[in-house]
């Protein structure tokens, strides 16, 4: 696979994050125990672990809707920890598990693109949504293969969860994020139509050339996919697998490193997982 | 039947723009903006001050604007400063109005008999005949009812429309929800005063009192027009016409209501049946409206991050 430079600045950095939810409350929780994570331009890095390891935690913190306790998080070399998530947005973009959350369901294919299209930028009063928009909005959606191109007047909200999650994924790409964080975005989906978006998130990846996060529990996307796989247990990173390690592993050998890194063993969803991918 | 439709226009089309502002904040924003009755009455006094104080109709319809504009975002700034929720900061921000208002009125009714109107400054004496005033209201409402639409389909009114349904989105687009609170405040009280200038201009007087009602009034013409034309938020042109055919459909049923020999006195209670039958009538038809039927703790103090700064 790719050799990535040591001595360039990292896309993505994170710096001893420690993550507090409900910090001085008797039911506090330690969301995560003091994170170390570099991940260089293009590289797509897939996040394994079981309920609770903390993975939205950590897509949570990049993204800004989360502040850390302690750490740092860098984006190009430059540190916003202390930045809100829509002081970000044009640096990162998120897919949310949820097919809902990623779109406005009242408003148009077109509206949602256009939304899109000016991330991060400064909302001007100007046409959203121009003819040569227009014209770049159908490219990108017709690679989907979906024909969404000639739906761009219908309501987002009487789409399929497939399609809308589909939309999402390209209104991630739209902006030309440096950072691309995907949480579970293939979780509400069917096999087929996780299978389609799982390979347009490849092809984004590879085309945009961002640091990718994907988080998954979906052992067998996460081999296939990853330049890198992070297994996630308790708050930490129990292990960092570069792409030549992975290569020979299968599904049951990720399972097999989240178990000897303590985790517990009858976490429902790693079992199905495993299952899943022995299947 | 001419007069009627002469009564509807001529009492309507001034309130086209204040309920273009409760639109704005109700169905766009999901969120409830109490602020309008006090904008409405301040409004209104700004104008009728000017004029009687010998300034042209124009500058006080300007001066409307302003104050209603400033209106909005002393609501905005309670809302975002000390994080009261925009139905409670708008319900105070109106109560201090009433007390501002009157300052600036210094009586509770400021009477405009023979003072000049923007008909009158563009027909002359001619300008106190219904057709004259029913014609510039006509083109002023035409023109704010495009120029809402034109905004509407900008970068920034598309910003608006999507915050409304989903802010958490919104916000992952990079846009300040902080921002848009304040943008629609100032905007929606901004129409509200340049209504309730047109209406005292009109009506040839303004009182202390007039706002009272507005928000309630508003809801129900706003219903009425969804009613009828179930625009979805990106159907910007059958936003624009559902608020101006459901006002004057709502002004059409209380001229109506009077001719037939309603007393005046239950205009209220008509506007509030409207109101409650407008939203059976959602009910019944199955057009969602969250802000309505959503509990008002959901307002935008609870949108925000709890990370999120002012910056
Ligand atoms: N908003 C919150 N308030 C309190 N605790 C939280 C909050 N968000 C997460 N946590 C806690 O932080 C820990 C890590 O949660 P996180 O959501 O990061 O896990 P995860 O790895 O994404 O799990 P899953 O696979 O179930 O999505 C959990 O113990 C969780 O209960
Ligand atoms: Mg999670």
């Amino acid at each position: 696979m790719t050799d990535y430079d040591p001595t360039e600045t990292p896309a993505l950095e994170l710096q001893h994050v420690r993550i507090v939810h409900r910090a001085g409350r008797p039911d506090e929780v330690v969301a995560l125990r003091g994170i170390d994570l570099a991940v260089p331009a293009g590289q797509l890095v897939t996040v394994v672990g079981s309920n609770g390891a903390g993975k939205s935690s950590m897509i949570q913190v990049v993204s800004g809707a989360v502040r850390p306790a302690s750490g740092r998080v860098r984006i190009g070399g430059r540190d916003v920890t202390r930045r809100p998530d829509w002081r970000r947005a044009g640096d990162v973009a998120r897919v949310f598990d949820d097919p809902r959350k990623g779109t406005a369901p009242e408003l148009s294919v077109e509206d949602n693109l256009a939304l899109a299209l000016r991330r991060g930028g400064r909302r001007r009063l100007w046409p959203a949504v121009t003819p040569r928009r227009r014209v770049l909005m159908r490219e990108q959606l017709a690679r989907l293969g979906l024909g969404l191109e000639d739906r761009l007047h219908e309501e987002v909200g009487s789409l399929s969860a497939g399609q809308r999650q589909s939309i999402t994924m390209i209104m991630a790409a739209l902006g030309a994020p440096r950072v691309l964080l995907l949480d579970e975005h293939l979780a509400a989906l069917d096999p087929a139509t996780a299978r389609r978006v799982l390979d347009l998130t490849a092809e984004l990846a590879r085309d945009l050339g961002s640091a990718t996060v994907m988080v998954t529990h979906n052992m067998e996307h996460a081999l296939e996919l990853g330049d890198r796989l992070l297994v996630m247990g308790g708050g930490r990173v129990v292990a960092d697998l570069p792409r030549a390690l992975t290569r020979a592993m299968a599904p049951a050998d990720v399972v097999e490193v989240l178990v000897s890194s303590g985790e517990s063993v009858s976490d429902r969803s790693l079992l199905a997982a495993t299952e899943a991918g022995e299947s | 039947m001419s007069g009627l439709l002469t009564d509807t226009l001529i009492t309507g089309l001034p309130l086209v723009p204040v309920y273009l502002g409760v639109y704005l904040v109700l169905r766009i924003r999901e969120d409830f903006d109490l602020t309008v009755e006090g904008s409405f009455a301040l409004g209104g006094g700004v104008c009728a001050v000017l004029i009687a104080h010998g300034h042209g109709p124009w500058l006080a319809l300007l001066a409307a604007v302003v104050s209603g504009v400033a209106a909005g975002v002393v609501t905005a700034c309670l809302n975002l400063t000390l994080d009261i929720p925009v139905v409670l900061a708008g319900l105070v921000t109106s109560l201090a109005l009433f007390s501002v208002t009157l300052r600036i009125t210094g009586q509770p009714t400021v009477s405009l008999v023979g003072a000049d109107t923007v008909a009158t400054s563009l027909f002359g004496e001619a300008g106190r005949g219904d057709a004259q005033q029913i014609a510039v209201l006509a083109v002023v409402v035409a023109l704010v009812l495009v120029a809402f639409a034109a905004f509407l389909m900008t970068e920034l009114g598309l910003a608006l429309r999507a915050s409304g349904v989903n802010a958490e989105m919104v916000r992952a687009q990079g846009v300040s929800e902080r921002g848009l609170v304040v943008l629609s405040l100032a905007l929606s009280n901004g129409l509200t005063g340049l209504g309730a200038a047109l209406a005292v201009q009109t009506m040839g007087y303004a009182d202390v009192n007039m706002g009272v009602g507005t928000f309630v009034a508003g809801v129900g013409a706003v219903l009425l027009g969804v009613l009828v034309f179930r625009p979805t938020g990106s159907q910007v042109a059958r936003i624009v016409l559902a608020v101006l055919v459901g006002t004057l459909l709502y002004r059409f049923l209380l001229v109506g209501a009077l001719r037939i020999g309603v007393p005046a006195g239950d205009l209220k209670g008509i506007t509030a049946l409207t109101l409650v039958i407008a939203v059976a009538a959602q009910r019944f038809a199955r057009i969602g409206l969250t802000a309505l039927t959503r509990p008002t703790s959901s307002t935008s103090a609870s949108v925000q991050t709890p990370e999120g700064t002012p910056t």
